[in-house]
């Protein structure tokens, strides 16, 4: 799940791996009680520094995402679900955003894009 | 000790066509600091300077919290080096190359060294001179660490070498970084290899240093903006404007490209009457270009 960290990116390295674990987990792709790869693991297979680690898992242990046991390593934690919601909410209000910005640059206006959105939401339903 | 290395008004001019003159450096203690700037620019003349093997003219610089060149002997048994050039006797074996370099060191670890032989897959009775590039590059960065070094100079450790052997290179470095909170100072022309793993940047040019700092800051502040009715803006600007061109395509509006950027900057272009029309980032190499070319133009400016 690691495999779309962007160093390009000007969201810091450890930023996108925070998210993407608070994503992860609000999707319940990740449960409770469940182990984050160490460190070492997680810097040698992503070729980052492993302060960078550090940091992410730091900020995901602050908001009550995981929890550091010493010498055992990093667990998920038992997240609650209204917290699981709002972190949804904000990634696909994080999505919209970044969706708005590429249709402003290419001049797309906003009605030809919410139609857009709608016609590809009911497909997909279908 | 928070810095591991400091460079403070160091000059040194070798002879008429190149010099380092005033370069001030600071390399803090856990980092991973990458040294970039492009060829002849006095990246290779820097770490030499480190290790003793130029005497500076002016200036002091102090490694490990030790002075060179006084305490060179106490620094470089803490510092692991891997030179622009492997410095090894050709008709030597892999093994005896190593066991000639770890007789200097009373920290060489041999059990770890080891372990990393046959990590690298290294073969022991090979000559040197046969050796492939790869092999080279396992054998210097082996040799590096074979000290457990509280600092890593590495000057261009992967240069020609293939991606594979890259990477193994890059995790047992990051393994031993994570392990022994080494701090790594190291130079190298791939630039995205260094985005990967680096939170420091320094950048040189014709023996100077151009910018120090951060990897984040380097990434937020450095910024393309697409700016609708430049000529209204005052000239108060809250960031560091580098460079302004004509947008490509002759489509209306200016390129700027600032540093010191932070979206709250918005306001200026509002309150100007102007506008702001896009934000583009700039990734590590746009950004390293774009500092250079404005250095160049400000040097010649003078």
């Amino acid at each position: 799940m690691f495999e779309h960290v962007d160093p390009r990116s000007p969201i810091p390295l450890y930023e996108q791996i925070a998210s993407r674990i608070r994503v992860a987990v609000a999707a319940e792709e990740l449960a409770a009680g469940q182990a984050l790869p160490s460190v070492r693991q997680l810097a040698t297979s992503l070729r980052i520094n492993p302060a960078t680690v550090v940091q992410a898992y730091r900020e995901l242990e602050a908001d009550g995402f995981v929890e550091r046991r010493h010498g055992a390593g990093t667990f998920i934690c038992d997240v609650p679900s209204e917290t699981k919601r709002r972190e949804r909410i904000r990634k696909a209000e994080a999505l919209v955003r970044n969706l708005m910005d590429e249709a402003g640059r290419l001049g797309v206006n906003g009605i030809d894009l919410q139609e857009a959105l709608d016609r590809q939401l009911s497909r997909r339903r279908k | 000790m928070s810095n591991s290395v400091e460079l403070q008004d160091v000059s040194y001019s070798p002879g008429k066509d190149f010099e380092i003159s005033g370069l001030t450096l600071t390399v803090p203690t856990g980092a991973v600091y990458g040294f970039l700037g492009p060829n002849g620019s006095g990246k290779t003349t820097t770490m030499r300077l480190m290790m003793g093997m130029h005497r500076a003219q002016q200036g002091e610089i102090v490694v490990l919290d030790r002075t060179v060149p006084k305490d060179l002997p106490d620094i470089l048994a803490r510092t692991g080096y891997v030179p622009e050039r492997p410095h090894l006797y050709q008709t030597m074996t892999v093994s005896e190359a190593v066991r000639h370099h770890g007789a200097f060191f009373s920290t060489w670890d041999e059990n770890w060294v080891d372990s990393l032989f046959d990590r690298f897959d290294l073969t022991p009775n090979r000559r040197i001179r046969r050796l492939s590039k790869g092999e080279l590059g396992k054998l210097m960065l082996l040799l590096a660490l074979g000290q457990r070094p509280e600092l890593l100079i590495l000057d261009e450790p992967t240069e020609g070498l293939d991606p594979v052997v890259r990477r193994e290179l890059m995790s047992v470095l990051l393994e031993y970084v994570n392990d022994q909170k080494a701090t790594v100072f190291i130079s190298s022309h791939l630039v995205h290899e260094l985005e990967r793993f680096c939170d420091w940047i320094g950048i040189m040019d014709h023996g100077r240093l151009v910018a120090e700092l951060p990897m984040e800051q380097f990434k937020n502040g450095i910024k393309r903006l697409r700016v609708m009715n430049p000529e209204l803006c005052s000239p108060d600007e809250p960031f560091e404007i580098l460079g302004r061109t004509s947008v490509n395509g002759g489509a209306p509006g200016e390129m700027w490209l600032v540093r010191g950027w932070n979206p709250a900057m918005t306001t200026y272009f509002e309150s100007n009457g102007a506008q702001l029309r896009e934000v583009v980032d700039l990734d590590l190499e746009d950004g390293f270009v774009a500092l250079l070319q404005a250095f160049r133009a400000e040097m010649e400016g003078r």
